[in-house]
């Protein structure tokens, strides 16, 4: 089984930069020492104090400080030893979109080609530089690859082009991110464009999001900045560590709970009713920096319009399985499935489903302005008829710490539609 | 532009760097550079009706597969004349002095002279290659508008430099005479291109920020595999106009690209390099190898696995980009498309100058709808996640151009 920690600052040799906080392990340790002391609340932390600098297990090697790790997660969404923290900037507007940015420090995460899970380390100082894409008329974050790419410029020059990988964290959901290396203190610049996006669009998102757009945001790369981020990474007690479940949506955006309907679908609604994508159910968003940032959490399985087949779950991942009728995208019969993790219902994009049984082929990954994101597949069912659910490929989407273990290997599932 | 610092850079670099930076000084210190500088000298009757032949010409590697000279220079050109009868004979007794002064060889000269529509625009004819246009999704490119471009490629560093040079009056070609020169029918124009290809040639780049010191050594481009073998490249028939007045001609398509390298070699490993750039297929019966050696002469995704594509999106979560391009080739299986890229470090981050010749601009579309793959996208993969190396690569320019045959190269008007 894996292990997995973060660096939080690693020194890069071309750079001649003095490196702060990655000058030495003397410098490293009594930084993240303090750290980890300064916050007082010694029940939630494993760390040590300041006057015990101990180093957190090592996991890597030179100068780096290292992050305590689960060193045997589960095959299952799970609690991680840590949370990072988040320098969230003002949302920026782009056309029908607003992308909201955020920053961390360099971190883990892990790619996933077919079902296999490739940890990608952090290479040099630098952030984490994450945003989530959104539509502004309803505050729904778009959970698919839209092909985005970067451009970082410092005086001008462009120092860093880029596609940020699309992403799912346990805390800041589905977004876009990617470590970025930075030589040295300064105020950078980053050109974010959107490409238009081809997955298919139903109800107010047909015929949307088909244009090239692109915001812009600056950041302030500096000594504060670094301290701020590595200061205030959450550690937990080793009795969390590696429990089946999931942190909470950063800020306590929110997922709406799972008796209430709120979420993003009726809190979509809201927002068209506003007519103003400034505004925001409390549920759903977080205020940021002069702009609100929605987590992308699906709503409750209860919440969807239509008749209820089943909620199975494959992988750890939750499918919710329904029957739409009367419903667009398709009025005379829909097999609607969505894909989410457990806990926080991100959704799961970019996976490959398809159905036998009583309808038959290939589902559709595809953008609803009501019913979100979900494969789904036209066709008819009647009571006592059966589906078989498979996964072709699980989702591609990168994963932070929490989520590497889990959405790879995943069976197929049969459910029935009730009498 | 500054020139290079030779005391801080290997010679093969230092001369890369010269040809990059371009103009009459840097070929004083191309020419002052140690090392062999005797070049052949030509005969323009020994070069032949197609501009594009130079596979009879060219190196070939040790499985066979031809090699593109070293370096490379895109010169763009704006027209500063009308066309006359004048004007013709001074442009193609330019072309023809470069022709005396270096041999048809790579240690020589291979050139090739093309056109855009905005030179048929100009000269009130109608173009035979289309405006350049957006391709994919994924792109916002810039258009190349100029003129005219003169592609100059050979082994030898100086000899791009002073071919380019000499067209405009400044030096004399390997010791020879110019006849004429471009001087009062073409001006410079925006961009001036340049390039290099050739194996450990990308491993030189280190230096750059963005070029990893993962690179493969001997990898002859940046994407540190072998490229071009020979079964994927169309042959020159197959991209050489069959009539009308440019019959014997070919087209180019110029794609100028940046690369992520830091992503595709620091992030990605050689399994799933291989797996995006080739197929999921080459990924799990490692039928690559490090660089592309084990391919030898064949990419070996015609066919079988090319059909596979959609079926790998879906249950293999990944599709390699050479798998999506291969399902454009013709009936008979042969490519539609002939490249001769090369990389670049022009704007100081690594890419590609992706020229390629094909019988139509539309064979070049086409090929490169199916490597974009957004037919796919959403299907198992993203649109650019484990869709081939789009997540690698960013469309910066494209242009069309015509390239007349030899004989109607100098100023068409058909």
């Amino acid at each position: 089984m894996t292990s997995n920690e973060d660096t939080t600052v690693h020194e890069r040799n071309r750079l001649p930069r003095r490196q702060i906080l990655a000058g030495g392990s003397a410098t490293l340790l009594t930084a993240l020492a303090g750290c980890l002391g300064s916050d007082g609340d010694g029940d939630n932390k494993s760390g040590p104090d300041e006057s015990t600098p101990t180093p957190p297990p090592v996991a890597d090697t030179d100068s780096s400080p290292q992050i305590p790790e689960v060193s045997d997660p589960p095959e299952a969404v799970y609690r991680p030893a840590h949370m990072a923290d988040m320098n969230h900037l003002g949302a920026v507007e782009a056309g029908p979109y607003m992308v909201s940015p955020m920053l961390s420090y360099p971190h883990s995460f892990w790619l996933v080609t077919g079902s296999k899970a490739e940890r990608v380390r952090p290479q040099g100082p630098g952030v984490h530089l994450m945003f989530s894409v959104w539509d502004r008329q309803t505050g729904t974050v778009l959970p698919v690859d839209v092909g985005a790419q970067t451009q970082v410029r410092r005086d001008g020059e462009i120092v860093d082009t880029r596609s940020p990988w699309p992403m799912i964290s346990q805390t800041m959901g589905f977004h876009f991110g990617d470590n970025i290396s930075l030589a040295g203190p300064g105020t950078y610049t980053v050109e974010v464009q959107l490409n238009p996006i081809t997955v298919r669009r139903t109800g107010e998102f047909a015929n949307t999001f088909e244009t090239t757009q692109t915001a812009t945001f600056e950041f302030e790369f500096d000594e504060e900045l670094q301290e701020q981020l590595v200061n205030n990474i959450t550690y937990f007690d080793k009795k969390q560590w590696g429990k089946q479940e999931a942190l909470e949506p950063m800020g306590g955006m929110s997922m709406g709970g799972d008796e209430s309907t709120q979420g993003t679908y009726e809190g979509g609604s809201d927002m068209n009713d506003g007519g103003d994508g400034s505004k925001m159910d409390d549920d759903s968003g977080m205020e940021m920096g002069g702009g609100m940032m929605p987590y992308s959490s699906l709503p409750a399985a209860n919440s969807y319009p239509g008749q209820a087949v089943g909620e199975p779950t494959s992988g750890d991942a939750s499918f919710v399985v329904r029957y739409l009728t009367d419903t667009a995208p398709v009025e005379d019969g829909y097999l609607f499935v969505s894909a989410r993790t457990p806990y926080n219902r991100v959704p799961l994009a970019d996976m490959a489903l398809s159905v036998t049984g009583a309808v038959e082929g290939e589902l559709v990954q595809t953008l609803d302005s009501n019913l979100g994101h979900h494969y789904g597949l036209a066709g008819s069912l009647a009571p006592g008829d059966t589906v078989e659910l498979t996964v072709d490929s699980p989702p591609q989407v990168a994963r932070h710490v929490g989520y590497e273990t889990a959405f790879l290997e995943m069976e197929s599932m049969t459910v029935e539609v009730s009498e | 532009m500054g020139l290079p610092d030779p005391s801080t850079l290997s010679r093969r670099d230092y001369l890369r760097a010269l040809v990059a930076a371009g103009g009459t000084a840097a070929l004083a210190a191309c020419v002052d550079a140690p090392g062999d500088t005797s070049v052949p000298a030509g005969d323009p009757t020994e070069r032949p009706p197609r501009q594009h032949a130079w596979n009879g010409v060219l190196r070939a590697d040790d499985d066979g597969n031809p090699q593109s000279p070293e370096h490379h220079v895109l010169l763009a050109l704006e027209l500063s004349a009308t066309i006359t009868q004048e004007t013709r004979e001074q442009v193609e007794m330019a072309l023809r002095s470069l022709e005396s002064a270096y041999a048809y060889d790579p240690a020589g000269l291979l050139f090739t002279v093309g056109y855009t529509s905005s030179y048929f625009e100009r000269v009130g004819s109608d173009s035979p290659v289309p405006e350049p246009e957006t391709m994919t999704t994924l792109e916002s490119p810039e258009f190349d508008d100029f003129d005219a471009i003169v592609h100059l490629a050979s082994d030898n560093p100086e000899v791009v430099l002073e071919a380019e040079e000499a067209l405009f009056g400044e030096v004399s070609p390997n010791g020879a005479k110019m006849d004429a020169t471009f001087e009062g029918v073409f001006e410079r124009g925006e961009p001036r291109r340049t390039g290099f290809i050739g194996p450990g040639l990308p491993a030189e780049h280190t230096d750059m920020p963005e070029v990893p010191d993962s690179i493969p050594e001997d990898a002859p481009f940046f994407m540190g595999f072998r490229s071009g073998f020979a079964e994927s490249q169309a042959p020159e028939s197959r991209v050489t106009i069959q009539e009308g007045p440019y019959s014997g001609g070919t087209t180019t398509h110029i794609e100028s690209l940046t690369l992520q390298l830091e992503t595709w070699f620091e992030q990605d490993n050689h399994f799933q390099r291989v797996a995006k750039l080739f197929s999921p297929e080459h990924a799990m019966d490692e039928r690559v190898g490090e660089i592309g050696k084990k391919l030898e002469r064949e990419t070996g995704v015609a066919g079988e696995i090319a059909e596979r594509t959609e079926q790998d999106a879906r249950e293999l979560g990944t599709v390699g980009h050479a798998q999506k391009a291969a399902r454009e080739r013709d009936e008979d299986g042969a490519p539609p498309l002939l490249r001769r890229d090369f990389n670049t470090t022009d704007n100081g981050t690594p890419g590609v100058h992706f020229l390629a010749h094909q019988r139509r601009i539309a064979d070049f579309a086409r090929v490169r709808q199916a490597m974009a793959g957004e037919d796919i996208a959403g299907e198992g993969v993203g649109k650019r996640l484990n869709n081939g190396i789009l997540q690698y690569v960013f469309v910066r320019r494209r242009g069309n151009f015509i390239i007349p045959p030899r004989d109607n190269r100098a100023l068409p008007a058909d």
